[in-house]
């Protein structure tokens, strides 16, 4: 028998579970600012500064924060390697929590200012990259999912110098291109940093959540070279201009994510587990969601339609069904993981303790989950019929089915 | 009972907190071994590698195995050789999971 690898998986809870408070905080506050303008999501207006200030504390006070707290989390037990330096990681909190703050504030209150706090979020998240760098490059065996969260981090590195030349822009002017620089920094970061994140860790969290033996995960590398691929068809679109590379990109994007999606079912027809969490069904549906709408950009572009309040939405639901129903639904697990070890860890064997599916209210979990579909939905409708009564009543439902979703996380840190 | 019997015994209390089954009728227990001193040596492995509750399961076999009476130390032995499938499950665990 072959010695086990030691793969002592001792990251301090208190660093993971310090982004993830931040990033609840920051949805609920994302989804209140956004109810407060609803008009404007009624008229299709999406970049104006109250907007902006929303979609970044969603996108990145919610999203990049929950991603980077899971990876603080994730990395060490995935890749069998330990953190590179943890004080380093508790700074990186404090300097990004602050820099997002301040820049997701003055992007809504004073755009030409936002530059300040960007500059720090750019700081704290170059200190992420590097933390992540420093601790993946010492992974001895590099596996496919390597390849997944380097090309992810390579894009959010990319994403913020792009993030860094607008907020520049809106302080000094000077630089050129401004609204292809705009377009590249969505599709870096939307599509690029968020969705190879989430493929790479759904290697790992899928057949591990459904007790998966026996797959291929045949089409990992072809998928991420494939996306890859698409994601710069599509931006050299915008500096091109060309219609044809266009659509290639999309074409290719589509046929990235379905690599992806084989690969899952191929996990899931082979699973042990046959009745999953819902919680995780709900992470599962997010994909169908993902190749949906990857389906509807191809159907688009085939037929022309270059409607902006319809791209505009197709992207709404690329974030919300796909990016951040992945995480509310991963979000279910991790936290009880992270609680449960804390809390818990030392006491298996000695006295009976809770396994993680008591830690969560799976009735509550379900209720709060479909809110989130029927909410999103409703918006996507009511948005694209631009029914400003009905945006107003599922914005509300959203923003209220968001609190109720950070208090159920947290409760499950009082069991 | 023999220790050895007590020790087996003591590992059907050790659950896989995600999982909500116990270690042996998963199947991840590949041998115990006791010498003349009462020293206890278990080799397992887990459902999968960097499976991330890798530390609390090795944990939690030795601290049920060090409240038996007569045990001395225990070493337990983490491997990824041979690896875990799901053959290894008994008929229980198969039915708690659906699987059966």
């Amino acid at each position: 028998m072959m010695p086990g690898t030691s793969m002592k998986s001792d990251t301090n809870i208190k660093l993971p579970l310090a982004f993830i408070l931040y990033a609840l905080i920051a949805l609920v506050a994302a989804q209140i600012i956004l109810f407060v303008n609803n008009d404007l999501l009624a008229a299709g207006n999406f970049r104006i500064p109250d907007i902006w200030m929303g979609a970044h504390f969603l996108l990145l006070g919610y999203a990049v924060m929950i991603a980077m707290g899971a990876m603080y989390q994730l990395v060490p037990v995935a890749f069998l390697t330990p953190i590179w330096n943890q004080t380093f990681g508790f700074i990186q909190f404090l300097v990004t929590a602050i820099g997002i703050t301040v820049f997701a504030l003055l992007l809504g209150l004073k755009p030409d200012q936002a530059i300040y706090g960007g500059i720090m979020a750019i700081i704290g998240i170059i200190m992420f990259v590097i933390q992540m760098a420093k601790t993946i490059l010492r992974q001895q065996k590099r596996n496919s999912m390597t390849l997944f969260v380097l090309g992810a981090i390579t894009c959010f590195f990319l994403t913020i110098v792009a993030g860094f030349l607008l907020a520049w822009n809106f302080a000094f002017g000077g630089v050129g291109n401004h609204n292809t620089i705009l377009h590249t920094h969505i599709v870096l970061g939307v599509a690029g940093w968020f969705t190879l994140l989430i493929f790479g860790f759904s290697y790992k969290l899928v057949p591990m959540f459904s007790l998966s033996h026996g797959y291929s995960m045949k089409w990992a590398k072809t998928a991420f070279f494939t996306y890859i691929a698409g994601l710069l068809g599509l931006i050299g679109s915008f500096w091109t201009g060309s219609a044809l590379l266009s659509g290639i990109g999309w074409i290719l994007l589509l046929a990235g994510f379905s690599f992806f999606f084989f690969d899952i079912r191929e996990i899931l027809a082979k699973r042990i587990k046959k009745k999953l969490d819902r919680p995780f069904s709900f992470s599962l549906l997010a994909i169908h969601i993902g190749l949906g709408v990857h389906i509807i950009a191809v159907g688009l572009y085939l037929f022309q339609v270059s409607n902006q309040l319809i791209w505009s939405w197709l992207i709404f639901l690329y974030v919300m069904g796909w990016i951040i129903f992945s995480i509310l639904g991963y979000l279910y697990k991790i936290v009880p993981f992270l609680w449960w070890t804390y809390k818990y860890s030392e006491r298996i064997g000695k006295e009976k303790v809770p396994t993680l599916k008591d830690m969560v209210n799976e009735k509550v979990a379900v209720i709060l989950l479909v809110l989130f579909i029927i909410s999103v939905a409703g918006l996507m409708l009511s948005g694209l019929l631009q029914l400003s009564i009905f945006l107003l009543i599922f914005q509300a439902l959203l923003a209220l089915t968001s609190l109720l979703y950070t208090i159920s996380i947290i409760r499950v840190l009082l069991v | 009972m023999s220790l050895l019997t007590e020790v087996r015994a003591s590992l059907f209390e050790v659950i896989d907190p995600e999982l909500g089954v116990n270690i042996m009728d998963l199947g991840l227990i590949y041998a115990i071994e006791l010498d003349d001193n009462d020293n206890v040596k278990i080799t397992m492995t887990l459902t999968t590698p960097g499976c991330p509750m890798h530390d609390s399961i090795a944990n939690g076999v030795k601290y049920r195995v060090g409240q038996i009476e007569g045990v001395a130390e225990i070493d337990v032995n983490l491997v990824w050789e041979p690896a875990w499938s799901p053959d290894k499950m008994s008929d229980r665990a198969k039915e708690m999971l659906g699987f059966a």
